[in-house]
């Protein structure tokens, strides 16, 4: 039997948290003042900071619905890899430092806990059909870029996924297009990482349904420093810890297209 | 023998072979035996490319490569990229030779004016000019640095793409990778971008046969991992599986539209198993 989606009005919605659960406190907290019916999360728990276990009492306190990201199903089918989906040597190897790391610091519960979540889910957002995914609605692990997702496929994601509202994570960049006559692209950043402009706070999205649908990025600062000094603690590489101290990618460049790229440090 | 198939899961990339197999330059390695004398695949006619551009848009496709030959050949290379760029982020695989300051201006407002990508590949395949022009002809390596060079200053980022033609004759311990990174950073191009490819036996270093797909081989395989399972490539004489085997009879799934091409196609060639052995991909 098919069960109608649940109806909202306004909605928060995170990204990647990729382990910065003192990030993931400061968004709660933000959007606790907000005044929103429920806070949803697309998935990708861990990578890239320290103590992966930190985030999943924070989820649960903050009622966050998630759905699961590729590095989740790594982590819950116990993979080699987190099939982040690049494909450069240089992107691979930071990549495996993190997914060792997160592996080997996850509990066995956590790890249950993110294999149980479903990789899509639909709501209503007023008049609005929305569907969640992390990477796209295709393929858990793709990437949408905003300079590589032309209208055309975006088009036919809303027509052949049936709604009005796509929303996607999986990238660490933000953005969001209005396509005529069919709907909106979401991408609503990420919590774990800032995203490569010399900025260190992250990004959560908060969407309101009225007539229109009002997007709303809405940065979060949280102590940076602190989350630094705990990576190096933890012994993560400086790259990384260079990027949460000065908001510029190091790792994970080669996958960016040139648009994305071009306004980078590196 | 029976011939496995890879069903198409979905058209997500077009290749258009836009110069067919005309190239100013004559690879040792070519996969497909380009070249600058009586091309075996002709250019494709404006229009043409204009249509299937069209027809990709139709279907919902993600990206647009354009390959040959050496695309900047044709005499409307650029009015075609910004075709492409109307509808699809697009990357051209090129040699580099024939892009000038003028060229490279040209590309750069293009790529402005686009909410899209413009990716530009440059093909070296080593950081030694003697090596290189070994492999790519005398004069090929100082035209493609010189074009890394004039894409670089004006906030385009160049792709290099490199063979493993050379690899055997690498010092002990050096990775191409890291030998090109560095080349380029000594080039002042910050941004190094690199794409390494295996080499196909096929074309001008067709072997005497060799291992060829089973059946067997594929059952229970990932078929999504082979490009042909996402990609369709518009070359003379009409639709064919793969950039590898563009303009091979038995990789020609329509004689007309893309959307004749939405058909399993045969994995019949022993290029067909390198890309199944090393997941290769020819995109970005």
């Amino acid at each position: 039997m098919n069960r109608e989606p649940k109806e909202y009005r306004r909605i928060a919605v995170c990204g990647g948290i990729y382990n910065n659960y003192l990030a993931l406190e400061a968004a709660l907290e933000d959007i606790r003042r907000r005044e929103v019916e429920a806070v949803f999360c697309l998935g990708d728990m861990g990578a890239f900071g320290p103590h992966p276990d930190r985030v999943f009492p924070l989820l649960g306190e903050g009622k966050v619905l998630a759905i699961q990201g590729n590095y989740d199903q790594s982590l819950a089918t116990g993979l080699d890899n987190c099939h982040c989906g690049y494909t450069d040597p240089r992107d691979n190897y930071f990549a495996q430092l993190s997914y060792e790391y997160t592996f080997r610091k996850t509990s066995h519960e956590n790890k249950a806990w993110l294999g149980k979540l479903a990789t899509h889910r639909r709501v209503k957002l007023g008049q609005y059909r929305v569907l969640m995914c992390h990477g796209s609605p295709r393929r858990t692990n793709e990437f949408l870029w905003e300079s590589t997702s032309p209208n055309c496929l975006l088009e036919k994601f809303c027509r052949d996924f049936e709604t009005d509202i796509l929303l996607c994570t999986h990238t660490g960049i933000k953005w969001h297009r209005a396509l005529d006559g069919y709907g909106h692209i979401i991408n609503v950043g990420t919590i774990g990482r800032p995203e490569n402009d010399g900025q260190v706070h992250v990004w959560y999205t908060l969407l309101t349904a009225g007539d229109d649908l009002q997007v709303e990025f809405i940065p979060v600062r949280y102590d940076h420093e602190t989350l630094a000094r705990e990576m190096e603690k933890e012994g993560l590489p400086s790259e990384f810890i260079e990027t949460i101290r000065t908001g510029w990618w190091t790792t994970c460049l080669e996958i960016l297209p040139a648009k994305e790229r071009a306004r980078g440090k590196y | 023998m029976t011939i496995p198939t890879a069903p198409l899961l979905e058209l997500s990339t077009l290749w258009i072979q836009v110069t067919g197999t005309w190239c100013n330059l004559t690879c040792t390695h070519c996969l497909n035996s380009s070249g600058p004398h009586n091309p075996w695949l002709k250019s494709l006619d404006t229009d043409m490319v204009i249509r299937s551009i069209k027809e990709g848009a139709e279907l919902g496709i993600k990206e647009i490569y354009y390959t040959g030959g050496e695309p900047f050949l044709h005499k409307d290379m650029l009015l075609l990229t910004a075709h492409a760029l109307e509808v699809a982020p697009t990357t051209i695989l090129t040699n580099g030779t024939l892009i000038t300051e003028q060229v490279a201006d040209h590309l750069a407002a293009l790529a402005q004016n686009s909410p899209y990508s413009l990716e530009i590949r440059i093909s070296i395949d080593d950081v030694d000019p003697e090596k290189n022009d070994r492999i790519r002809g005398k004069g090929a390596f100082s035209k493609a640095i010189r074009a890394l060079q004039v894409l670089h200053s004006r906030g385009l980022l160049p792709i290099v793409t490199a063979t493993e033609i050379l690899r055997d004759e690498l010092p002990e311990g050096s990775g191409m990778y890291e030998q090109f990174r560095d080349l380029l950073l000594s080039l002042g191009i910050t941004k190094p971008r690199m794409k390494i490819m295996p080499v196909f036996s096929i074309g001008r270093m067709e072997g005497e046969g060799g291992p060829l797909l089973t059946p067997e081989m594929l059952d229970g395989f990932d078929y999504s991992l082979l490009q042909c399972s996402e990609t369709r490539v518009v070359a003379e004489g009409g639709v064919y599986a793969c950039p590898i085997l563009a303009g091979l009879p038995q990789a020609r799934l329509s004689e007309k539209s893309l959307k004749e091409a939405f058909k399993p196609c045969d994995l019949y060639h022993t290029a067909c198993v390198t890309c199944y052995e090393t997941g290769m991909t020819c995109k970005n």
